[in-house]
């Protein structure tokens, strides 16, 4: 079952062709994370899938069906999509910003319903933000305000969330903190995730499904003990690497890494 | 850095022999055309003739003074953009000029006589105050790569001070004569005018092209320069220190005449390159082209009235902002 | 940076609203005291007190008061466009587009004052002018789209624009020779000069139904807020609905010049002050700064009426004077 699928998708950013004639399926329930070196097309995917970005050709079916037949409206509430970098209005609370993610949900004029506020205060509680739930965003950390903005995506109340480099310039701990908050979730409620992320050892632990992008083309996808090998880590970054399992044997880490002379 | 000096030689002469064709045309074209051979004779015989002194006592000073207010212009421009690193930089755009022009009309509507060192002196003083406020805000940190915020905030000065010329306009009923001072015009330049900005214009261009270099190394960033050995704030300051009293002198023999110092370097640095040495004197002939021939058109256009010439100057100005503008990141 | 209760707010700022018309319906070369005004408005006034009341600043007011609020909300609507607490209709050019058509239709027709213009071209002037309006927002819009629109170059680009057309509207108003400064005045500061009952009757239900019309946006302009990722995220079709409200500001922007002039900086202001006190929220804000920028017009007009009777200064001018030390001030704490 897929949650979502791109077919023969082209996609150009100021001239470029970034993406050329992509074919690819991200499986429902799992946790599908994007790498690749900068410029090799991972963000142009997922904005153009988060409609962010036009493509100049192909399809891109959510749920099975294609997202050119559908509502905006609909199909928000389907996927989420988290871009890089937010950015908020100053002064708003938590609460605030998570009331955002009901606005699929909600008619023209109203306010809040009691549903989306039992959407909100269970968006705020996964988060681990009850305690900060009316604190103003810019006076959180790193992490509690990037967990401020995943709860907004929560209280969308989709099953696809697709996040866009969603821990970097946060510290380690911060970047583990967001990582188990979402493996949590795909965990306990079944979401699709589909991430894009920078940092290679991370998207192998927590990936079910890992892909390889260079390019603008997939270089190799599969799980992260199949995929992620010296050869292809060559190809898509351009390094020699030291590979080795995890303690618990699940997950390859990259111990070490030389740039490949010549 | 020799070998490149074919460009810029190219340059110069056609800008000193578009800039001769122009005075030609200057002195000549008018509601009373004149004949170059009149022309010559005015120049090398005296005469009590009414052509000839139309030609001497009115129309020479007149095409010398934008000669040389173009020049300033030109050159201020050059130096701002190259010490601001800021494409937008320019008198006009952040409030100077305008700041002038207030303090102009001040004295005027208190009743001081109006000749050229009263005007000077209120546009010094004028352009002092708010150059210093522009550069105050230039200078703060958070500022310095925000074109948008330096723009924005010397749009709002420019039009506090025109709100407050026009008011002490209205208020002591001079609004025509106000009129024309914010749209920019050499109607009435003398000849105490034109060595006004003859003077302050050389020794101006000489004081540029000697700290034309420095200003090259600044454009590397603050950091790099001062690794270099010079220092930025020194030598900004500097640049002020000269670039305000030649605001002053343009506004007060051209009045208020926007986008030349945004429009001149841009094509200037176009055509030559970076380098400030070949710049700061090719802006100044660039300015003095360009002016000339938007008086030209300003005295042509409405004939027999006078068209301000401010208007020509945006018309070439505005697209070239917006042409710089589309460039920006913001 | 409080956010006081929109209820306390809004009774502070009744109150000042009823301060501010009572200020302006009483001053004036003729003064009148409050409780002639009610008389008068009751219909019992002597026949002074009509004729300065009811045929003269009563019009005006109402002219003012809906020119308050359609830069208010014009201003709000372009704020949350650019994504830009500076940008204003008046700065962006926007006003400026309308001033040129509004001065060129009214040369056209008449050689002296607008005051004289025809009953059927009073009724013209606000479509020419949201057009000309229009077209100025369209030529900034296409100019600053490169890629989609970056909402920081469009106020670049407006900057340009309003500079290019201001020359343009002192050009062609200098064109006879000397020509009348205070009509230049009037299109370029905004006055509200002659304001009377054949304005009232247009503007003010122009303005009332666009102001009901964009508040009822509420909520997609919240969303605006938001980066384009999360508006796109959230169903927002973020460039469509830029465009849909950048009309409507248009639309408000033009009314107002058509009959004030250009008048800059309540825009920028009303709004601003606006956010500080109730927040980014535009179903307050829309309303709070709507009242702040009829507060701010009608004292403006007022002190531009009387300050230096009898000499009238155009109120741009003073809102301007005011305006721009505020602006600058915001400017400042932007960082």
């Amino acid at each position: 079952m897929e949650a979502i699928r791109v077919e023969n998708l082209s996609v150009a950013y100021e001239n470029n062709l970034i993406i050329e004639n992509m074919n690819l399926s991200f499986p429902k329930g799992k946790i599908s994370i994007v790498i690749g070196a900068n410029g090799c097309g991972k963000s142009t995917l997922l904005k153009s899938i988060g409609r962010v970005i036009k493509p100049i050709g192909g399809e891109i079916f959510i749920n099975g069906k294609n997202i050119k037949n559908q509502k905006e409206k609909n199909i928000a509430t389907q996927v989420a999509f988290l871009p890089q970098g937010p950015t908020a209005p100053s002064g708003i609370t938590v609460k605030e910003l998570v009331a955002y993610g009901r606005y699929p949900h909600q008619k023209i004029i109203g306010g809040l319903k009691a549903h989306d506020k039992d959407v909100i205060q269970w968006a705020i509680e996964e988060t681990g933000l009850s305690d900060f739930a009316d604190r103003e965003i810019e006076n959180l950390s790193g992490g509690q305000r990037q967990r401020a903005w995943i709860a907004m995506t929560l209280a969308q109340e989709t099953d696809i969330i697709m996040l866009d480099e969603p821990t970097t310039y946060l510290d380690m701990s911060y970047q583990l903190e967001i990582l188990q908050l979402l493996e949590k979730l795909n965990r306990e409620k079944n979401i699709t995730i589909i991430m894009v992320l920078h940092e290679l050892n991370n998207a192998c632990r927590f990936a079910n499904n890992i892909i390889g992008l260079k390019k603008g083309k997939i270089v190799f996808k599969g799980t992260p003990k199949e995929a992620i090998t010296e050869e292809n880590l060559r190809e898509i970054y351009g390094i020699e690497v030291n590979l080795q399992l995890s303690e618990n044997k699940a997950y390859p880490i990259c111990i070490d890494y030389e740039l490949i002379r010549g | 850095m020799l070998q490149n000096n074919k460009p810029t030689i190219t340059f110069i002469v056609c800008s000193a022999f578009l800039l001769i064709i122009g005075l030609f045309l200057a002195l000549s074209l008018g509601v009373t055309p004149i004949g170059i051979s009149e022309i010559w004779e005015s120049i090398f015989n005296y005469s009590e003739a009414l052509e000839l002194m139309l030609i001497r006592d009115v129309r020479i000073p007149r095409v010398l003074s934008v000669i040389f207010v173009g020049g300033i212009l030109g050159v201020i421009g050059a130096m701002i953009q190259g010490v601001t690193r800021n494409p937008i930089a320019e008198p006009s755009l952040l409030g100077v000029s305008q700041g002038a022009t207030l303090v102009i009309a001040i004295f005027y509507a208190v009743g001081i006589t109006i000749n050229t060192s009263n005007v000077m002196l209120a546009s010094l003083i004028g352009a002092i105050f708010s150059g210093a406020i522009a550069i105050g805000f230039i200078s703060r940190k958070e500022n310095k790569s925000s074109i948008t915020k330096i723009l924005l905030a010397g749009t709002a000065m420019s039009t506090f001070f025109i709100s407050l010329t026009t008011i002490i306009g209205l208020l002591s009923n001079r609004a025509q004569f106000i009129a024309f001072w914010v749209a920019g015009g050499f109607r009435n330049a003398t000849w105490s005018d034109f060595r006004l900005v003859a003077v302050v214009g050389t020794i101006g261009l000489i004081i540029a092209i000697l700290l034309s270099k420095k200003i090259n190394v600044l454009s590397l960033g603050d950091d790099v320069a001062i690794s270099l050995g010079e220092n930025p704030e020194r030598i900004r300051l500097i640049a002020f220190l000269v670039m305000i009293p030649m605001c002053a002198a343009a506004v007060a023999v051209g009045k208020n005449i926007g986008f030349v110092g945004l429009i001149v370097p841009q094509i200037v640095r176009k055509a030559l390159g970076e380098d400030y040495r070949k710049n700061i004197l090719c802006s100044f002939l660039l300015g003095a082209v360009l002016l000339v021939y938007s008086d030209i058109a300003a005295r042509m256009i409405y004939i027999p009235y006078e068209a301000p010439i401010g208007i020509f100057t945006a018309l070439i100005g505005v697209p070239f902002f917006i042409a710089v503008a589309r460039r920006e990141r913001g | 940076m409080k956010k006081r209760s929109i209820r306390k707010v809004a009774l502070v700022l009744l109150i000042l609203l009823v301060a501010a018309i009572i200020l302006y319906l009483s001053w004036g070369t003729y003064r009148v005291s409050p409780t002639d005004i009610i008389k008068t408005l009751m219909g019992r006034g002597a026949r002074l007190q009509n004729a300065a009341i009811l045929n003269l600043r009563l019009p005006r007011m109402l002219v003012a008061i809906s020119v308050g609020i359609a830069l208010s909300t014009a201003g709000a609507l372009l704020q949350t466009i650019t994504k830009n607490e500076l940008a204003d209709s008046g700065i962006i050019g926007i006003n400026a587009g309308a001033a040129v058509a509004a001065v060129v239709f009214i040369s056209l027709k008449t050689a002296n004052y607008y005051s004289t213009l025809g009953a059927l071209s009073v009724y013209v002037l606000p479509f020419l002018a949201t057009a000309g309006a229009g077209l100025s927002a369209t030529l900034m819009y296409l100019l600053s789209s490169r890629n989609g629109i970056k909402p920081r170059r469009l106020l670049l680009i407006g900057l340009g624009i309003n500079a290019g057309l201001n020359a343009f509207i002192t050009f062609f108003t200098f064109r006879g020779g000397v020509g009348d400064y205070n009509r230049v005045l009037v299109w370029i500061s905004g006055s509200l000069w002659g304001a009377g009952w054949s304005y009232a009757k247009i503007i003010v239900p122009l303005v009332a139904i666009m102001f009901v019309l964009v508040l009822l946006n509420y909520k997609k302009l919240d969303v605006l807020n938001l980066s384009d990722g999360n508006a796109t995220s959230l169903g927002v079709q973020v460039d469509k609905e830029r465009k849909r409200f950048l009309t409507y500001a248009v639309i408000l922007a033009g009314s107002a010049t058509a009959f004030a002039g250009n008048v800059s900086f309540i825009g920028l202001i009303a709004p601003n002050i606006a956010r500080r006190v109730v927040g980014p929220f535009h179903k307050n804000l829309l309303v709070i700064s709507a009242i702040i920028g009829v507060v701010i017009t009608l004292v403006a007009d007022a002190v531009s009426r009387n300050l230096f009777s009898p000499i009238e200064l155009p109120v741009g001018i003073t809102i301007s004077v005011f305006g721009v030390p505020y602006f600058i001030y915001l400017m400042m704490r932007e960082n």
